[in-house]
């Protein structure tokens, strides 16, 4: 008897691969034995992780590096041996602040945040999100300051549509389906997709309890193929349906299915997500830098952090290129599916992927 | 020293609160249901911040000192580094605790203790309830099962479970999710 696999995920579209490799049985094809735990909170995620409650878990990658940092408490055993996927996540503006923001660039939505008395409420998933530090970058790109100009809160991500309705907030940063949703019931207008502020840029991230993946070095690398054979599975816009409605069965993630499918690959919705085109796989150590340089643009780190020394023992891609070699005929298969690393706008020094 | 508690479940929560309140040196404050956690710490200012693991809006609190700004009081998560198995106890109960800095430091460790152990009390008596439940939800389903066997194949009772322990020792399975898969097979041939 092997002990299963503990893996955390939070109801959002992006835990497809992880959903997908259960239902398929693709763990069990390896020989893997997983249990899947549906967490409510990102904090409760890394505090499992961080001891060992959770072998592994799908997660926000500026969470795994806060953590493995010690910003959210003493310095917890994390590693990111992959990426899970790219985009997806919506702004979204309230119906006072949409009429204002008609361009992408902010600029419009810029003057109508100055004309009110307090700095409106906008809503991110968590501090340490990559919601957070896009929305930050896209408005600080317009020239807000986001420190001033906006009042940052945290809502979970299946209660900011209700928030939104409610006049709480006046806009927010979040994972698919919830833009959709607040769209759809017209709550708000999604203004932008994060892919228009840096286009493919990486999203969740496959994080693992480091002494878990020292002790089980074999069933690291079997995790790691079967995510890779899911995100597959998952970028083609032909198997879309069935992962909808996955996610929305209520022994799934209970999720509204119609925005499920618009935020799938194929779909019709503002912003789409990637598993696997772009390299939604790879975990980018050049990535794991932009997000700790945006978060010590906002003095969240300590100073003198070294960033390419947490960026290296956090992100782990040499992890990776073993289960990919394993795989080598999905890659053999499918050539071009490897492209050169997407930047966002202004941003330069990265373009090479070093493994 | 004030404690705020952030826990929806009100028969719990009164337990947490009464063991708390018999030391006069505490005053327990409850989070309204509906309010943002992050603005209840604001407002009232606690030393200590207990909360239900299970409550999405715990997130609001990690990492509050970047996002609040306006707060002047940074607050972080009561960690124990001398104790991780005290730590893992905790998760494992559901209870989570924050210090709110700025303050002198208070004794948070039996506080904690005290809701940890009241948190995985709760924790226990649901799960026996959910272990009860299920055990009667594939009572009915193995019953069920052996009905339909029994009109299809003209089987006896007890060839019925004969027939389905051997399909579940064949595949490995368990005796009741066989069950559930001929109870659905059925339903989904007559719908």
């Amino acid at each position: 008897m092997t002990t299963p696999i503990r893996i955390g995920l939070l109801r959002l579209v992006d835990s497809a691969p992880v959903m997908v490799a259960e239902q398929r049985g693709l763990f069990s094809e390896l020989g893997l034995d997983v249990t899947l735990s549906v967490e409510p909170s990102w904090s409760n995620t890394a505090d499992k992780l961080a001891y060992g409650l959770l072998d592994a878990a799908v997660m926000l990658p500026p969470l795994a590096l806060a953590a493995a940092m010690g910003l959210r408490g003493p310095p917890a055993p994390i590693i990111v041996p992959m990426g899970l996927s790219q985009g997806g996540n919506t702004i979204v503006l309230g119906n006072l602040a949409a009429p204002a923001a008609n361009q992408s660039s902010g600029a419009g939505l810029l003057a109508w945040l100055r004309e009110q008395r307090d700095p409106p409420r906008f809503a991110v998933v968590h501090a340490y999100s990559t919601h957070n530090l896009l929305l930050r970058y896209w408005l600080a790109l317009a020239g807000a300051d986001p420190e001033r100009d906006i009042d940052t809160v945290v809502v979970p991500p299946e209660q900011v549509v209700e928030a939104l309705a409610g006049g709480r907030i006046a806009g927010f940063c979040a994972g698919a389906p919830w833009g959709e949703v607040a769209q759809a019931c017209g709550a708000g207008r999604i203004a932008l997709g994060t892919s228009s502020i840096w286009p493919f840029h990486p999203e969740k991230c496959l994080a693992v309890h480091a002494p878990w993946a020292e002790a089980h070095p074999h069933a690291l690398r079997k995790l790691l193929r079967v995510l890779l054979r899911a995100q597959i599975l998952c970028d083609l816009p032909a198997e879309a349906p069935q992962i909808a409605a996955l996610l929305a069965h209520p022994e799934g993630l209970n999720l509204p299915e119609a925005a499920v499918l618009a935020a799938l690959p194929g779909g019709g919705g503002t912003e789409r997500i990637h598993f696997h085109t772009g390299g939604a796989w790879f975990p980018a150590r050049a990535h794991a830098v932009w997000f700790l340089e945006q978060m010590r643009r906002w003095g969240w780190l300590p100073p003198g952090a070294d960033l390419e020394k947490v960026a290296t023992s956090v992100y782990r891609p040499d992890l990776l290129a073993a289960a990919a070699i394993e795989e080598e005929s999905l890659f053999f298969a499918a050539p071009g599916r490897v492209r050169p690393l997407a930047l966002p706008e202004g941003m330069t020094g990265f373009g090479t992927v070093n493994f | 020293m004030k404690v705020l508690l952030a826990d929806d479940n009100p028969e719990r929560a009164g337990a947490v609160a009464r063991v708390l309140a018999a030391d006069p040196g505490i005053t327990v404050l409850r989070l309204q249901p509906g309010a943002f956690l992050a603005d209840a710490v604001a407002a009232c200012f606690p030393d200590i911040v207990l909360v239900d693991m299970a409550r999405p809006d715990r997130d609001a609190l990690d990492g509050i000192r970047q996002v609040a700004a306006r707060n002047p009081s940074p607050i972080v998560l009561f960690v124990d580094q001398d104790d991780p198995a005290f730590m893992e106890e905790a998760i494992t109960a559901g209870v989570s605790s924050y210090n709110v800095l700025g303050l002198p430091p208070p004794d948070v460790k039996p506080i904690l203790r005290a809701a940890t152990a009241l948190f995985r009390h709760h924790h226990a008596t649901r799960e026996d309830l959910r272990q009860a439940e299920t055990k009667l939800e594939e009572r009915g389903a193995i019953d069920r099962a052996k009905a339909i066997l029994i009109k299809q194949h003209r089987f006896d009772e007890p060839e019925a479970y004969r027939w389905l322990r051997r399909k579940a020792m064949a595949s490995g399975r368990r005796i009741a999710d066989i069950a559930r898969e001929v109870v659905r097979k059925k339903e989904g041939d007559a719908g």
